[in-house]
């Protein structure tokens, strides 16, 4: 067993887990090794409760049209504990539907509306009849790290002032085909359209996620070797 | 026939033969230039044949061989279209180079992709459809399960009288209410308990309430007898079923279709679905159990796509994946090799291949990262190649295969096979790294060239 222990929420894994999606847990647990932590995952679905203490770090996928409406019915029971979760500095990775639903609102397929979280600021239309698909590379204009990944969404998703983005598009579409931004980063949630999955291709953001969640969970424990760990280029 | 028909067809065939004869293949541009001349050629060309239409993610090719196999067991006259062929055009050239029926009406068996299902029944009533399944594809593509259902059931709707042989096992099908007669296959061959999908599994929710579903077994994917503990909704009675399975190798597999002994020259649950579709429709046409048993066995050829190669002194098996459910039960389907075996994994991102490599993330490769590892693993070594070698060598990695051999230059990955530690090696590549690795092999001289061999 390892020093360290972690708890991932996989929020509505049996529904939301697109385009390899689940792949980003077996990056965060693969990285963790090398950080002498043990990575344990457990599904929250419909009808579950969410206990922001319970958990580590939360994980949310992007799913198909009928999952999400579906999904988006059972969110309110638990979208006060995700904001909490959130708001206290909570390691959060939300792709393409995961991302939309942890803002305001996302305009479906059928042009109704439905209602996220709220935790955060952005939200979401729809464009009739055309998808963005495709290679995409960013760069985050602070840190200088460049990801890549590959988009492929409907929706277009418009940050919120106090949002900055994940990273500046440098190819690909990005959240909305306009504006020149990808994702979002918000206090310690990452949110994005990056499929590939982003955490296989980017091993620098499970980094970050791991260590902002080791740092919370062993606030005494000094983290600068993980934080400082080499993550050679998969990609 | 009309005037505009008859033109069309004269095109369409003497096309077809310069093609032929000249070019060594195309199947597609003749049904183009004929169809053009008269779009709904279609009509003329199909109306003197039943047609049975198979359409579906996985297992339409061999589906639509085996069924092909059985049906001529009892019937002279069965039409069918080549690999690959299975879109509008490819069909109306099927048809146009057939030859004239002597023996009465004939049968067509042809596999459609799912899109396509609308433009054959706009001009022709099948007698039936086949349905086997339907999974998460290339989805840059297809788009969702839900999608590409609708897609097929569109077309369904203009032929309401065909019948329906779907795959009981799969909830999808049975999930829009169509006034086609039905006929479902499956499995019945284990004790029923409870049980859900593991989590990674598309399509879990009830159609009629949205629970989640559960299962008293499952097979594999989202496939199995489920049913709903919210609102009772379940799998459908079985009109033909596997009752039990036996000994699987990747090469043979034995199994029991309502309660008789059959087998097939082939590994992998998955193509026992095959088998059990072309038996239903086999007992559809009144095809006896003998015949299908006789059908099975009589050519291995029709397993073509997972012929074995010798490259040097190594018995090389080459499995074409394009999907998670189907690599997933390709892997499954290795693993029961007896013998110690080495893997080679050949990922391109072209579109014939599906341009985002994200699904390979949705494969169980920690199975394949499991069974190499320990004091005497069952894989020897692991080679990665192709356009996207990072890709698959960093899902190794991530699997458990710390250290795999990387050739990323197609050209020289034969070398590279033959320094391979055992005599068995398994390479699953995607379509156009297929074609690549099968050229390579042709000028080598170890096959004769082509995807049909």
């Amino acid at each position: 067993m390892a020093t360290y222990q972690l708890k991932i929420a996989h929020l509505y894994g049996d529904l939301m887990n697109t385009y390899g999606d689940v792949g980003n847990i077996l990056a965060m647990d693969y990285y963790a090794k090398q950080m002498d932590t043990d990575i344990s995952t457990q599904l929250v679905s419909l009808g579950d409760h969410f206990d922001p203490n319970d958990f580590d770090i939360i994980f949310f996928g992007g799913g198909q049209d009928f999952e999400q409406t579906i999904v988006a019915q059972d969110l309110p029971s638990k979208a006060d504990a995700i904001t909490e979760f959130i708001e206290a500095g909570g390691p959060t990775l939300a792709i393409c539907g995961g991302f939309q639903l942890l803002g305001q609102y996302y305009i479906g397929a059928d042009g109704e509306k439905i209602t996220g979280t709220k935790s955060m600021s952005h939200y979401t239309k729809n464009q009739k009849d055309h998808r963005f698909i495709g290679d995409t590379i960013i760069k985050d204009e602070q840190t200088g790290e460049v990801y890549h990944g590959f988009e492929n969404h409907q929706g277009m998703t418009f940050l919120g002032d106090d949002e900055a983005p994940l990273g500046v598009v440098s190819e690909g579409a990005g959240n909305n085909g306009q504006d020149g931004t990808e994702g979002v980063h918000y206090k310690n949630v990452y949110g994005t359209y990056f499929h590939g999955p982003i955490l296989t291709r980017n091993g620098d953001i499970a980094k970050h996620l791991l260590v902002e969640a080791l740092k919370r969970k062993y606030p005494n424990q000094d983290f600068s070797a993980q934080a400082n760990m080499e993550i050679p280029a998969t990609f | 026939m009309s005037l505009r028909s008859g033109v069309a067809t004269a095109v369409g065939k003497s096309s077809y033969w310069f093609l032929h004869t000249f070019m060594h293949g195309g199947s597609s541009l003749p049904g183009k230039l004929a169809t053009r001349i008269d779009p709904e050629l279609l009509k003329t060309l199909g109306k003197n044949y039943d047609v049975i239409v198979i359409t579906g993610t996985n297992g339409k090719t061999l589906t639509t061989a085996l069924t092909v196999r059985v049906l001529r067991e009892k019937y002279a006259d069965v039409l069918t279209n080549p690999t690959g062929s299975n879109m509008e055009q490819g069909i109306v050239g099927t048809f146009l180079h057939a030859k004239r029926s002597k023996t009465g009406r004939p049968l067509a068996v042809l596999e459609v992709d799912e899109a396509n299902v609308i433009k054959v029944t706009q001009y022709i009533k099948p007698i039936a459809f086949v349905f086997t399944n339907i999974f998460r594809d290339q989805m840059d593509r297809y788009g969702e399960i839900y999608t590409t259902y609708k897609k097929i059931i569109d077309g369904v709707k203009l032929a309401p009288e065909a019948t329906i042989i779907a795959n009981g096992d799969a909830q999808l099908f049975n999930s829009v209410d169509l006034p086609n007669p039905k006929i479902f296959y499956g499995f019945n061959h284990q004790e029923q308990g409870d049980m859900m999908a593991p989590t990674n599994t598309d399509g879990i929710l009830c159609p009629r309430c949205e629970h989640v579903l559960h299962y008293h077994f499952m097979t594999y994917g989202n496939l199995g007898d489920y049913f709903c503990p919210n609102c009772g909704f379940s799998r459908p009675a079985l009109n033909y079923a596997v009752t039990k399975l036996g000994k699987m190798t990747p090469t043979a597999s034995q199994f029991e279709l309502d309660g008789a002994p059959y087998q097939i020259g082939i590994g992998g649950l998955y193509n026992i679905y095959n088998a059990l579709a072309a038996y239903a429709v086999g007992r559809f046409l009144d095809v006896t159990p003998e015949q299908i048993r006789a059908a099975f066995t009589s050519d291995e050829r029709v397993f073509g796509r997972q012929e074995v190669i010798h490259v040097g002194d190594k018995d090389v098996t080459l499995i074409l994946i394009k999907n998670p459910v189907g690599v997933n039960q390709v892997i499954d389907m290795i693993l029961t090799e007896p013998e110690p075996f080495s893997f080679v994994g050949l990922l391109n991102a072209n579109y014939a291949d599906g341009i985002d490599t994200s699904w390979i993330w949705d494969g169980e490769f920690e199975k394949l990262g499991a069974a190499g590892t320990g004091d005497n693993p069952q894989i020897k070594a692991f080679l990665t190649g192709g356009e996207r070698y990072k890709d698959i060598t960093f899902r190794l990695n991530v699997a458990g295969v710390a250290d795999p051999s990387v050739e990323p230059d197609l050209t020289k990955i034969i070398a590279k096979i033959k320094q391979l530690p055992t005599q068995k090696v398994y390479v699953l590549a995607t379509y156009t790294a297929v074609l690549q690795l099968r050229k390579q092999l042709a000028n080598d001289g170890l096959i004769k060239e082509g995807m049909d061999a």
